[in-house]
Formats: structure tokens, sequence, C-alpha cells
């Protein structure tokens, strides 16, 4: 059973379909980053892609009926494209217009966009369709997959492994990661990404330069109803190929924890929208072995609190660090607290994993059924959640405080090998004996600890020792 | 001064009781059989079975609407309005929906007959000939290119009289037709768009007005004559009069609905019950301006934790076991609520995405185990067994849902204002929802009261899955709340956060939502119509500038952001956090 999610990890199929799962949230994640850095996080992501998503269906149905067989297909896509990113905007104005014209609450409104979103497309698709779950009965389109050249196919070695993952790829998902370069071009080389970022960061010194904030705030929640419109676009004429109530299953949330795990950073956002791409596609892939759908089924919404408290963790300590600084001054020691930070979130990191190694053993525990009886699942859930619990205190004091992985650096190695040992021996023990994984997989706990910044705090340790004595 | 004041306050009270007596008297009167006179009406209630239950239940609901007038004075005038201006939004939607309704005269089965005394003349290339009849379905719903005209030829010979008869062929069918008869050379020789009363008599085929008769007609040549028949044009004041009449029934439907007979009302105050409770949930972590819709994850595990002590502990007695159950339902809420509570408050995490994730963590958990655990070996769809009798929550009502919750629900309103009102944690709370830095330099432990804000929120919540599952379902089925903590954000933003008032506008969105459940029954507009109405309120309620609007416009406005995160946004009960968690982070 797990060899064969581990070699469909490394196939190109998988790496394919990461990248078509990732699309639909790296798209309204870059709309959440976009509001967020101007200071107007949007919340109605939901129910923009949901509006989208079915307007694009709608428009394109209609479109094969009207401008007949040849120009509809020809035409539909983009039509509908069209539609669906306008009533996202419309949407995002709407929010605006409500927030910043009529003060109402930010959240409170996003919400009721969410709502708005989820409930006009069932009504509307009820009267035109008579089905309330989904438009099967309506033909729709979907838009154009592209077709990689196929040389790239002759290419030695890499050239079947590129050719499998890039191609017959939907245009939204190129759409998708080039938007990442659009976006981190317009937010840092434009005056507009400027007067944007200054807007979110303070409003009231903005205005005072000549900022007009109100309309640049404007810009950004349309510029994220644009996002967010693609991304439903894509979930409802691309992904699939039809419109379901409710389908976009909690992306436009998930897109507003992605920007926070990829540090508020366009390129930041991408490769973080691929780490959800990945526990995604891990879900699918899980789900067609013999487990209850729903246990993978949780893992992208356990990962996105996960990435809210690495994002607060984090962000309480570079507030710290820069305290530090500020109080330092000259003799602070910014190489050394580097390496800190990236082992503190190392540590939060390996602790992540074990609370879901935890949750796994809950679910064991509750549903012992599901697992082949409580003969085979109760034994499992108790060894996952000893060991996860360990592991879960071995990182807390890592955790609590930043400053113990400088002042016990050999103790922290030790927790970051042991950790990495077990998960990496387990996943090892695919192809090794299980002392010969755990071994393998300790060296290479050791050696990540080393390279994320453990070498250095060795080393200062030991230039600092005679000094302090 | 102060007498002047209590004397004012002696009057709103006298207001809210006349008008409490008002709604219970109505409500009553028209659940409970009505009747001409007084006698007439206590004869037909004393006829319905546990109508003093009926009438206390009918009492708190009027109570409810004392306690909105009082506690709310002038802002009740702004709930109402508010909800009345969303109705009315509400109405164009139904009005758009129903557009079509006038086209159903132009579709339906038809039928073409024929008449004459003279010979029939036998030709096999023509569809008709005297005395026969042909018919077809116009604008079939669902067809690619549905029917719009029919032609049918007969032939004919000089000098024979004929009438032509354009009918719907049956009694569903609303066609309105018109027909005309085509001579040889291509020229019209007569045509028709109605039947007279005359016509209807001497003529049993035809069905009503809107049916065709070209009477008598003396064909001038021999030759191949055609009718032609397609339903008549929809004119414009029909369309409107047709949509205006539907829409009204819908309304009607929407709005009268829930006060039908006693099982109509049921439908209203079992919704309500839940509503309430989940509005007092989010009013505890909104009073602490903690955007939390955690309420929805702790439905669910509050409903399993339920579940799963009244099936594993049967034979405990009623007395102990339904206690124990609704116990252990909070008690999950509790702790499930606590999870994103410490989140937030000690690590700063988003709250409202943090919640949103977890609920749909815990929906995937109690799938999980009604699927796997729970459900019996031998039944076909995912339920869990049914709960025994003596487990579910007493019945008040009988062939209803209405159950003692509405006992709970009453306590659980006063535990909350009390929370609120006349404790340290509330005071707290209350403090936070302020200014959190105030609340902070003041002393209080923001933290720990955030954490417990909502986890003691999920406790409630937990108890409205105890009541979905042991008062309303009596067993465990699949997606037992669809999103209840969206509709607890109405119910709470409309009582401006005031679990006194909470009663009231639980009451009042329940009554939507069943009226909703109605219109669909009765008049095929769909139920997402009240969801759109839920966030036209939502949008409406939180827009506090909405009044101030039309003046504001003629005024310059270029401090409008500074304007924006000053006093005038503290007005609102619930701001975002956002603007603090901007400036700590």
């Amino acid at each position: 059973m797990f060899e064969s999610v581990v070699q469909g990890i490394f196939s190109a199929a998988f790496l394919a379909a990461m990248l078509r799962v990732a699309t639909p949230i790296l798209l309204p994640s870059l709309g959440a980053l976009l509001s967020d850095r101007a200071g107007v996080i949007n919340i109605g992501l939901e129910g923009m892609m949901l509006g989208s998503a079915f307007t694009g269906v709608i428009v394109s149905a209609y479109s094969l009926q009207w401008l007949g067989p040849e120009t509809g297909a020809a035409l539909g896509p983009w039509l509908g494209l069209l539609a669906g990113v306008a009533v996202a905007v419309l949407m995002a104005l709407l929010l605006g217009f409500f927030h910043l014209r009529l003060k109402a609450d930010l959240i409170l409104s996003g919400i009721a966009l969410n709502i708005l979103g989820s409930a006009a497309t069932v009504a509307i698709m009820y009267e035109l369709t008579g089905d309330r779950g989904n438009t099967s009965n309506l033909r729709s389109l979907v838009v154009p997959f592209i077709q990689l050249p196929s040389f790239i196919n002759d290419i030695p070695i890499v050239g079947p492994f590129i050719y499998g993952v890039f191609n017959n790829q939907s245009v939204m998902t190129w759409v998708a990661f080039l938007s990442v370069g659009v976006v981190w071009y317009v937010l840092y080389r434009t005056p507009f990404g400027m007067h944007l970022r200054a807007a979110g960061e303070n409003p009231a010194a903005a205005e005072s330069v000549g900022i007009r904030v109100v309309r640049t705030r404007y810009m950004a929640l349309v510029l994220s109803g644009v996002f967010a419109g693609l991304g439903g676009i894509h979930m409802s004429m691309g992904y699939l190929n039809l419109f379901q109530r409710d389908m976009t299953a909690g992306r436009g949330f998930i897109a507003l924890a992605v920007p926070l795990l990829g540090g508020n950073h366009p390129i930041g956002t991408g490769l973080a929208s691929l780490v959800f791409g990945f526990f995604d596609a891990l879900a699918i892939r899980i789900g067609s072995l013999q487990i209850p759908s729903q246990v993978p089924q949780m893992i992208p919404y356990i990962a996105t609190v996960m990435a809210l408290v690495i994002y607060a963790l984090q962000a309480r300590q570079t507030l710290r660090v820069r305290a530090l600084r500020a109080a330092e001054g000259e003799n602070f020691n910014a190489p050394r607290w580097r390496a800190i930070q990236r082992l503190s979130v190392l540590h939060v990191f390996l602790a992540m994993i074990a609370v879901i190694g935890l949750i796994v053993s809950a679910n064991l525990l509750a549903a012992p059924n599901a697992f082949g009886g409580p003969d085979s699942a109760n034994p499992l859930a108790a060894g996952i959640g000893v060991i996860s619990i360990i592991l879960i205190a071995a990182s807390a004091p890592f955790i609590a405080r930043v400053e113990r992985t400088a002042s016990h650096a050999l103790l922290s190695a030790a927790v970051s090998t042991l950790s990495l040992a077990v998960y990496l021996g387990l996943f090892l023990a695919l192809f090794f004996e299980v002392g010969v994984a755990l071994a393998i997989g300790a060296i290479l706990g050791a050696a990540v600890w080393l390279v994320l910044g453990g070498r250095r705090l060795i080393q200062r340790d030991q230039r600092l020792a005679p000094a302090t004595s | 001064m102060t007498a002047q004041r209590a004397y004012r306050r002696l009057w709103l009270a006298l207001l809210a009781l006349l008008v409490a007596v008002g709604v219970t008297y109505a409500i009553s009167f028209r659940i409970l059989g009505g009747g001409s006179n007084l006698d007439e009406f206590v004869a037909a209630m004393t006829a319905v079975p546990d109508y003093q239950n009926v009438l206390l239940v009918n009492a708190l609901v009027g109570i409810s609407v004392a306690l909105f007038i009082y506690e709310l004075r002038w802002n009740a005038v702004r709930v109402v309005a508010t909800v009345a201006i969303a109705l009315a939004l509400g109405y164009l939607m139904t009005a758009i929906f129903n557009l079509d309704n006038a086209n159903r005269f132009t579709r339906g089965e038809f039928r073409v007959a024929i008449e004459s005394d003279a010979e029939p003349v036998e030709n096999d290339d023509v569809e008709l000939e005297y005395g026969q009849r042909r018919g077809d379905e116009f604008n079939r719903a669902g067809v690619a290119e549905p029917l719009r005209q029919a032609e049918y030829r007969f032939e004919g010979r000089a000098g024979d009289e004929v009438t032509v008869l354009a009918y719907a062929a049956n009694r569903r069918s609303l066609v309105n037709l018109q027909a005309s008869l085509i001579g040889p050379d291509g020229e019209t020789l007569a045509s028709a768009t109605s039947a007279t009363e005359a016509q209807l008599d001497a003529y049993d085929d035809l069905v009503s007005e809107r049916d065709a008769v070209i009477e008598n007609v003396t064909l001038p040549a021999d030759g191949i004559y055609t009718i032609s028949v397609s339903p008549e044009p929809l004119p414009g004041d029909l369309i409107v009069s047709e949509t205006l009449a539907a829409t009204n029934q819908a309304y009607e439907a929407f709005l009268l609905g829930p006060l039908g007979r006693v099982n109509r009302w049921a439908v209203w105050i079992q919704d309500a019950l839940s509503l309430i409770l989940v509005g007092l949930a989010i009013v505890i972590v909104f009073r602490a301006r903690q955007f939390s819709l955690g309420a929805e994850g702790q439905i669910y595990l509050g409903a399993l934790a339920a579940g799963v002590v009244v099936l594993n502990t049967s034979a405990l007695p009623g007395i102990l076991l339904i206690p124990l159950a609704l116990l252990s339902a909070m008690v999950v809420g509790f702790l499930w609520g606590l999870v994103p509570g410490a989140l937030k408050a000690y690590l700063g995490a988003n709250e409202l995405v943090a919640t949103l994730m977890l609920n749909s963590v815990a929906i995937r958990f109690f799938d999980l185990v009604l699927t796997y655990q729970l459900k019996p070996a031998n039944v076909g769809y995912v339920v869990s067994e049914n709960f025994p009798d003596h487990s579910v929550l007493p019945v008040i009502v009988g062939g209803t849902q209405v159950t003692v919750a509405v006992f709970l629900v009453i306590l659980a309103v006063i535990a909350v204002w009390l929370l609120i009102t006349r404790t340290p944690l509330g005071y707290e709370i209350r403090m936070i929802g302020a200014n959190i830095r105030f609340a902070d330099y003041g002393g209080v432990n923001t933290r720990r009261t955030i954490m417990l804000a909502m986890a003691v929120s999920g406790a409630i919540a937990g108890l409205v899955g105890a009541h979905l599952s042991m008062g309303i379902h009596r067993m465990l089925i699949l997606n037992i709340s669809v999103g209840l903590a969206f509709e607890g954000v109405v119910v709470a933003l409309l009582a401006r956060n005031n679990p006194l008032v909470v009663p009231f506008t639980g009451l009042l969105y329940a009554y939507l939502r069943a009226g909703a459940q109605f219109m669909e029954r009765d008049a095929n507009v769909s139920f997402e119509v009240v969801r759109i109405i839920q966030a036209v309120i939502i949008l409406l309620i939180t827009a506090e500038a909405f009044i101030t609007f039309f003046r504001r416009r003629r005024s310059p406005r270029r401090d409008t952001v500074l304007r924006g995160q000053g006093p005038e946004q503290q007005m609102l009960e619930v701001t975002t956090p956002a603007a603090e968690e901007k400036a700590s982070v």
C-alpha cells in the first residue's frame, strides 16, 4: 500500500496533478496577497470564486446554444471567462463599496459576500436547470488545455518527465504561475505597487504624502476579485467541466492562509501554494487506497491551520529579533540569529507533523472499524499517538523560547535528528531494512539540522565558551 | 431627570407589553384555528392536543418581542427596517425568477381539428381531412429546437363550409392559441385568436376562451388549404401581471407559511430553538470581537458526543442519560472551542480562517465515525441507530419536535446574559471588545479571556448539536447542520450582540427560514432566496454609515481613511481586529 503511494509521489503524473490542484489555490492566494498588502483583507474570495465559476459555466453553455456549435465552442470559453471574472470583480467592488464607502465591517461584509456567492449560485442554478446540486444537464465548455510540442518528449532522460508534468495543463494553470511574476513586478517595480504596500502598512502616512488610499484599496480589491474569478473559472471550466454547489470547498479561505506561509511575498505565495497542491494531490492519491477518504481530506485543512501557526510564530520571532537588534546595536550577530530562526521553523514544522500524527491516531481510536477492526487499529493508534506526543514534547521547549535552540544546541540537534529519523525512517523503511532506514533517517536529519544553521551555532558556542568563562 | 427617564421607561415597557400580548394573541389565533368569536376560538383551540404548551410557547414568543422592543428601543426600528429592505430585495429577486411565469401560456399540448358537413376529400399527401384532428406540443421544456409554429394541410373543394378548431389538448396545457386558415394561393382567408362562450358551448372539444375557433368559412376554390397554429405572443402587461401574481403567491407562502397549522408552526419554533442557541454562541465571541465561526464544527462534535453517549449508555434512565448527553456535548464543544481560542490568544493565528478550517476537520471526523463506527451494518444509507425513546428530549407539543429544549433555551439566554453582564469574565470580554489594548493595560488577562470566550461559545454550540441530534433528528445523520454558524452571525448581528434580544432575532430569522421552506414547497421558488436575504441583512446591518451615506456624499471626503479608524468605527460593537493585529505584529 505505502509503496504505491511513494511511487505515485515521484511520478510525473503526480507532479502534474499537483500543479493542477495548486492552481485554484494559487490564483485566489495572489488575490489574498494583494488585498492583504493593501490592508483590506478579502474574506469574500470564496464567494467570488463561486460566482465566477457559476457564471463561466452558464455563459459558456448559453453561448454554445446561441452562437451555434462552431463559433460557440470557439468563443464560449473566453466569453465565460470574461463574464466570470466580471462577476467576481463586481462582487469585489460591492465589498469595497460597503467597506470603504459605507464603513461596513470588512470581515462581516466578506462573510456576507460568501453567503451571497454560495446562495445566489444555487438559486439561479435551480431556476435555470431545475437542479440544485450541479449543472451536469447543461453542456458547458472548458478553457483550452495547452499541448507541448512533442519534441520535448524526445529529449533524453528529462524529456519525458518534463513532458509528463507540463503537457496537457489548462491555460489557467499557466496563467496562474505566470501571474506570480506579474504580481511580483506590479508590487515591487511599479508606483502603483508601492502605493498599494504603503496603503496597507500605514494608511495615515500614505494619505499624508498624497497617495489616494481609498482608491488604491479599491484597486487592490478589484485585482483580488480578478484573481478569485480566474480561480473560480479554473474550478468549473478546467479542473471540472461543470458547476457544483459550493464546489470551491473552502479554497477561498485556504487562500487567505497561503500568503502568510509564503511570507507575504508573491514568490513565497507561489511556493506555498505548491505545498498545498502537494497535500491536496496526496489526499487524492491516498484516497484511492483502502483508507477512508475522510482522513486524507482533512489534510489540506490541517495544513492551513499549521500555516497560520507557523506564520504567527515566525512573526513573533521576527519582532523579538528586531527588538534585540535594536538593543544590541553593533554587537548584534545577524547570521547567528538567522540560523536560530531557521532552526525554530524546523522545530515548529517537526512538531506540526507530529500533530498530524496525533490526529490520525485520534481517527484510528474513534473509528477502528474503518481501519480493519479494533485489533489492528488500536495498537497502531497507540503507537502513533505515543510517538507523536514524545516528539511534540521534545520540540515544545524550542518553540516556546527560540533562544534555547542556541543555548541547548546539542539538545536541539538531538531532537531534530530524532524526529527526522522517525519521519524519514518510516518513509525509507519501504526501501531498506527498518534499522538501516532509521540510521539513514538519522544521518539525513542531522545533516538537515547542520545545513539549516546548526553548524554555525556549534561553532559559535565553541568560540564563545572561553570568552564567557 | 431620573424621574422623567423612569417615566419614559415605564411607557416603553407598557408599549412592549402591549405588543407582546398582541403578538401572542395573533399567532395563537392563526395557528389554533381562529373562529369568528371568542367562544369558537376557545372551542377550536381546546381541540388541538397540548394547546396549553402551544400557548406557553407563543407567550414566550411575545416576551421575546417585548424584550426586543424594551432593550433596543429606537434601534429596534432600524432592525425592522433592515429586514424590510432585505425582504423587498428578496421580492424583487423572486419576481425576476418568476419572469417566465407567463410563458406557461405559450407552451403545452394542443390539437387542431377541421369540421365540415361536406364529403371528405381523400388525399394521402396531406395531414388532415374533414372530421380529423392532429396535435403536437408547443415549446416543450428541455428540447433543443422547441416547436413554435405548426402547419396542417387539408384538401378542400370550392363551396365547402368548414370550421377550424385549435384547442389545448388537456386541462394541464394552458397554451393560448391563435389559428389562421390559408388558401391554396397563399392568401389568409380567416384567422382567430379566441373562442366565445357560445362557441365553447357549441364545440365539446374546446377547453377555454384561450382556444381559437374559425367558424363557418366557405372555401373559394379547390385545392390544398393550410391551417397555421401558433401560441399567441405575450402582451407586456400580461407578463407583468403574471409575474406579480406568481411573486405575490410565493411571498404569501414565505411570509405567512409558518403560521399555518400547528405542524407548520412547529417547523418554525424548532428551528428557532437551534438558531437562538447558535446566536448566543456567536454573541459571546462577537462581544470579545473575535470573528470565530467555529460553531459549525462544535455543533457537529456536540451532536456526535451526545449521540455516542446516548447509544452507548442507553441502559441509564432518561433522567440521568439526557443531562449526561447534554453535558458531554457541551464539554466537547468547549474543548473544540479551546483549540482555535488558544491558537488565536497565544499564537495570534487568524481565528476566522482557523475556525473555518477546524470546522472542515470536525465535519470529516463526524462523517468518519458515523460512517464506519455508528452506522448499523444492515442500513443502506449513512445514519446511526434511532435513539431510544427515553433518551430523546421529551416532546411538549404532540406530533412535533418542539421539546423541553424550549426551557433549555430560556436557561441558556439567562445564563449568557448573566455571564456577559454580571460576571468578571463577561466584564473582561466586554472590555476586550471595546478596546483590547486598554483592557490589556488595565490588567485584564486578554489571552486567557479570549481563549475562554471562544471555548464557552463552543460549549453552547455543542448544546445546539445535542439539540439537533436528541431533539430534532433523534439519530445522527450526515450534514446534521448546514451552515448554522452563518445563520448565527445574522441572529447575533440583528440582536446587536445583546443576549436578551437574541430570542427575538432567532425567532425572526427562523420564521424567514421556515417561510422559505414553504415557499419552495408551495411556489417552487428556491430556498436559497432566504440565504441571499441573509447576506443582504449582514451587509446592511454592518454598514453603519448607510443612513448617513447620502448626507455624507455632499461633504468633502479628504480624510476618509483617518476617519475610518477613528471613533466612528467604535460605534459598531463588532469591528475588525485586523487593525489591532496589524499593529501588534
